[in-house]
């Protein structure tokens, strides 16, 4: 098995691409390169490539995953410089690895996700990164209101247990705010839950548009590697 | 690319917004102040459908070729991004570079279908350009406007600076260069009306007789031609084709690699303005769409594959590239898809190995229910030639049957309808016939649409069905086709009316699309945008007489709007054509021998198609 993992960053105009149309992307560079994907059996084969995590439309991505299976093996600079060549701009192909010692795809062993939450307050909020984090994380739970898988209604659940850590800087216009969230299959919290939990915690009015979201690492849980 | 925060914010708010932002691959990006001119390429459509159209890849293709042409995109923004760009007073920009359309040099539309028009409009508003041609001065960028609905250029007339008819591969670089050259709009205008394909609705002024048909087009300048050809490229063999086309990141409607392989079409079908204006036939040799096919599956990654023409069985050599293009096809995981193939046994052949597992419906398009109404529109199709069709394609196991119809048709009856109901009912019948009583999933699609008379066709003259005869005919279809396994579809009839009155409307109708833009209408082809009860006012407020654009008659007397720009087809020969029509006559295919068209006069017929020499001349 020639298993691959790239690490990409998608910034700027890009992060208007959605991921599924992104994978279409990679899918054609792959065509284009002349790398041949191993594909999936049944009636409708696909070839075998995937994100470890797909990213929200509108979000930056500093440090992005794909992994890919190949017919052939490669060397895996010569694959990095390969598909770099042939990326659109705002994707930079960090690195290309093996993928080695997980049987499961990357997407089943992620489990959170760093992410950095840019909101312009318009005046200073005057108040220290430490009360704005007891203030939020203060209270006894965070009740929002989340889609559930297969159930239409969105019921109320506390994302305070989702929320690994947060942390907050102010700046002149802008809040700063750095959260490692619950990112998985078994656990996954949306950083537009917290964003809307903030506002409201803070009695910030702001519109969604004007905040900006990245996220710099995908994280894995490191004991699920061996499973 | 950078943007910045103001439309950064607009982007989070609307609805796909990737079709706003560009920088796909093979997007060209070039410094704009290293060329002399920039043109934006409007398409008067969203982003997926402007995309799909081969003709922007080609000019876009031939264009940024020259390093002294910066060629950028423009679409119509949909109606909740334009909302947005209206409150924040955004004006509309080009995809590669983010520049307001207002500081481009030219702006060209290509107007591909008349329901278009409005979208025209209001696409120079969201850019701040005046909609009138005779309101911007020497600071706004020149307004083009090319495409087969150039051909009757008259309704857009008062908003286009220059029309450009015909080929565009040659004609649309030549008028960049102009640009380049020339000091002033006037000056421009002035050089550019002298090349062949180019009208400038300035330099006319149509005058009227009481009853409102056109007098006389005087000439305002006298540089200008008489009467304007329209361009025609030769060879299309040695003509620029793309290999680098753009690769959209999002669903468009045809998302492919796509080679033309040849343009025009022989067949003669009378109400057919396609079949009329690409004339003489034109081939591509097979080496030159092989090569193209593959360096265009590289470029781009495409899993898809499509040939373009006006009737792809047609190509000369059609069994041996279809056969090729199905070997190179299989090597590289590619689909192939052939459109409008003529069903014969070899395309069979053909289609059982291109649809292996997913057979698509099977499409036929007799047009009319009957072999008399067909020889009257010309169309070459008979019943048996459908049956036995049928008969093969179920044995194959395909499952699905359109069928394709016009009503309003010239010389029609109600006993051609009862025709299109018979078709419908046999071909279910040979189904039970061949396979059982219960007929499997088998089932037919009949789609009729509402003939839209069209300029420079033998049936420009003919009036146009009314919307209660429309409605009507539907309806007794609808009873004729209550047939299980049998769904029955037809076209709006609103829009077809005022497809009508664009095809062949004259300078008058400027005043209504323009009291249509202002009463908000736009995007009228989509059913969502469409709205009947503007359109009705716009009407009314313009005094404009629905049934004096559609449903006359004109005598051969008539002048007509269009009349002034030359097809290269002869009147003679529409007129020919159109009387032989109301006498149920027919002119076989160019193919086995000439009709006389008059377009040899200007260019070579069947240039690079294969064992030309053995048809017949005149």
């Amino acid at each position: 098995m020639n298993r691959y993992v790239i690490t990409f960053s998608k910034m700027g105009t890009i992060c208007y691409i959605s991921h599924l149309d992104l994978m279409r992307m990679f899918r054609r560079t792959f065509k284009k390169a002349g790398i041949r994907l191993v594909y999936s059996q049944g009636f409708n084969p696909h070839p075998k490539m995937g994100f470890a995590q797909p990213l929200s439309l509108g979000y930056w991505g500093l440090r992005e995953m794909m992994e890919f299976e190949t017919v052939e093996e490669y060397d895996t600079e010569e694959l990095r410089k390969t598909i770099a060549s042939l990326m659109p701009d705002g994707i930079e192909i960090i690195d290309c690895r093996p993928l080695v010692g997980i049987r499961k795809t990357l997407a089943a062993a992620a489990a959170a996700a760093e992410y950095i939450i840019a909101i312009p307050v318009r005046e200073p909020i005057g108040m220290a990164g430490q009360d704005v984090k007891d203030r939020y994380m203060g209270q006894n739970s965070i009740i929002t209101l989340k889609k559930q898988k297969k159930k239409k209604e969105p019921v109320e659940v506390d994302i305070k247990p989702m929320i690994r850590s947060i942390e907050f800087t102010p700046e002149e216009e802008t809040l700063f705010v750095t959260a490692v969230l619950d990112s998985g299959s078994v656990s996954n919290l949306s950083p537009e839950l917290v964003i809307d939990t903030l506002l409201k915690c803070l009695q910030l009015n702001i519109d969604r548009s004007e905040i900006a979201v990245m996220r710099k690492k995908i994280i894995f849980e490191k004991n699920n590697h061996q499973k | 690319m950078v943007i910045d925060r103001e439309l950064d914010k607009i982007l989070k708010k609307v609805e796909k917004p990737a079709r706003y932002i560009g920088g796909e691959v093979n997007s060209v990006t070039k410094n704009p102040d290293e060329v002399a001119v920039r043109i934006g390429f409007a398409f008067p459509d969203t982003y997926e459908i402007g995309m799909s159209y081969l003709g922007l890849q080609i000019l876009y293709n031939i264009l940024n070729r020259n390093d002294e042409i910066f060629c950028e995109r423009v679409f119509a923004p949909a109606p909740d991004m334009e909302e947005i760009m209206m409150s924040q007073g955004r004006e509309l920009f080009t995809l590669e570079t983010f520049t307001p359309v207002r500081e481009m040099d030219i702006l060209g539309f290509t107007l591909q279908y008349e329901l278009c028009f409005t979208n025209v409009l209001n696409m120079l508003e969201l850019g701040g350009i005046p909609l009138k041609s005779c309101d911007r001065d020497d600071s706004f960028p020149v307004i083009i406007a090319g495409g087969p609905c150039a051909y009757n250029p008259e309704p857009l007339a008062d908003f286009i600076d220059a029309f450009l008819i015909g080929d565009g591969e040659e004609l649309l670089e030549a008028v960049c260069m102009a640009k380049k050259s020339a000091s002033s709009k006037q000056e421009f205008l002035e050089t550019v009306c002298k090349m062949d394909g180019v009208y400038v609705p300035a330099f006319y002024e149509p005058r009227y007789n009481d009853d409102g048909t056109l007098k006389e087009i005087r000439k305002l300048y006298e540089g200008a031609p008489d009467r304007v050809r329209r361009a025609v490229i030769s060879d299309i063999e040695s003509a620029e084709f793309p290999v680098n086309n753009i690769v959209p990141f999002i669903d468009t409607v045809h998302d492919r690699s796509v080679v033309e392989t040849f343009r025009g079409c022989t067949r003669g079908c009378r109400f057919c303005q396609a079949g009329m204006i690409y004339r003489p036939v034109r081939e591509r040799s097979k080496e030159t769409i092989e090569k193209l096919a593959v360096k265009q599956l590289e470029n781009t990654g495409h899993d898809e594959l499509s040939l373009l023409s006006l009737s792809t069985s047609d190509y000369s050599r059609f069994e041996e590239l279809a056969t090729e293009l199905m070997d190179m096809c299989r090597e590289r995981n590619v689909a192939l898809s052939l459109p409008s193939l003529r069903l014969d046994t070899f395309s069979f052949k053909v289609l059982q190995e291109i649809q292996k597992y997913r057979k698509s419906g099977l499409t036929f398009a007799p047009e009319a229910g009957s072999q008399r109404l067909r020889d009257i529109i010309n169309k070459n199709i008979t019943e048996e030639d459908i049956y036995s069709a049928v008969e093969q394609a179920i044995e194959l196991g395909w499952e699905h049957i359109k069928l394709y119809f016009m009503v309003g048709l010239p010389g029609e009856t109600f006993e051609d309808l009862d025709g299109i109901g018979e078709i419908a009912r046999r071909i279910m019948d040979i189904n039970f016939r061949m396979r059982g009583r219960k007929g499997g999933r088998f089932r037919v699609t009949v789609s009729v649409s509402n003939f839209v008379p069209k300029a420079h066709t033998p049936f420009q003259w003919a009036p146009q069905d009314t919307k209660e005869m429309f409605i009507e005919k539907h309806n007794y279809l609808s009873k004729k086709l209550h047939i299980k396994g049998v769904t029955f579809n037809y076209h709006e009839t609103e829009t077809s009316s005022l497809e009508a009155v664009f095809a062949r409307g004259d300078r008058k109708i400027g005043d209504l699309l323009l009291r249509a833009h202002e009463l908000g209408c736009r995007f009228d082809g989509w059913t969502e945008h469409f709205n009947a009860e503007l359109w009705r006012k716009a009407f009314e407020e313009t005094d404009t007489d629905m049934a004096f654009y559609c449903n006359r008659e004109r005598s051969y007397d008539e002048m007509l709007p269009w009349s002034i720009i030359d097809p290269l087809i002869s009147d003679d020969f529409l007129k020919r054509e159109n009387d032989k029509a109301a006498a149920g006559k027919v002119t076989p295919d160019c193919r086995q021998g000439c009709a006389g068209c008059g377009i040899n006069r200007y260019a070579e017929c069947f240039k690079g198609v294969e064992h030309a020499e053995e048809v017949p001349n005149e």
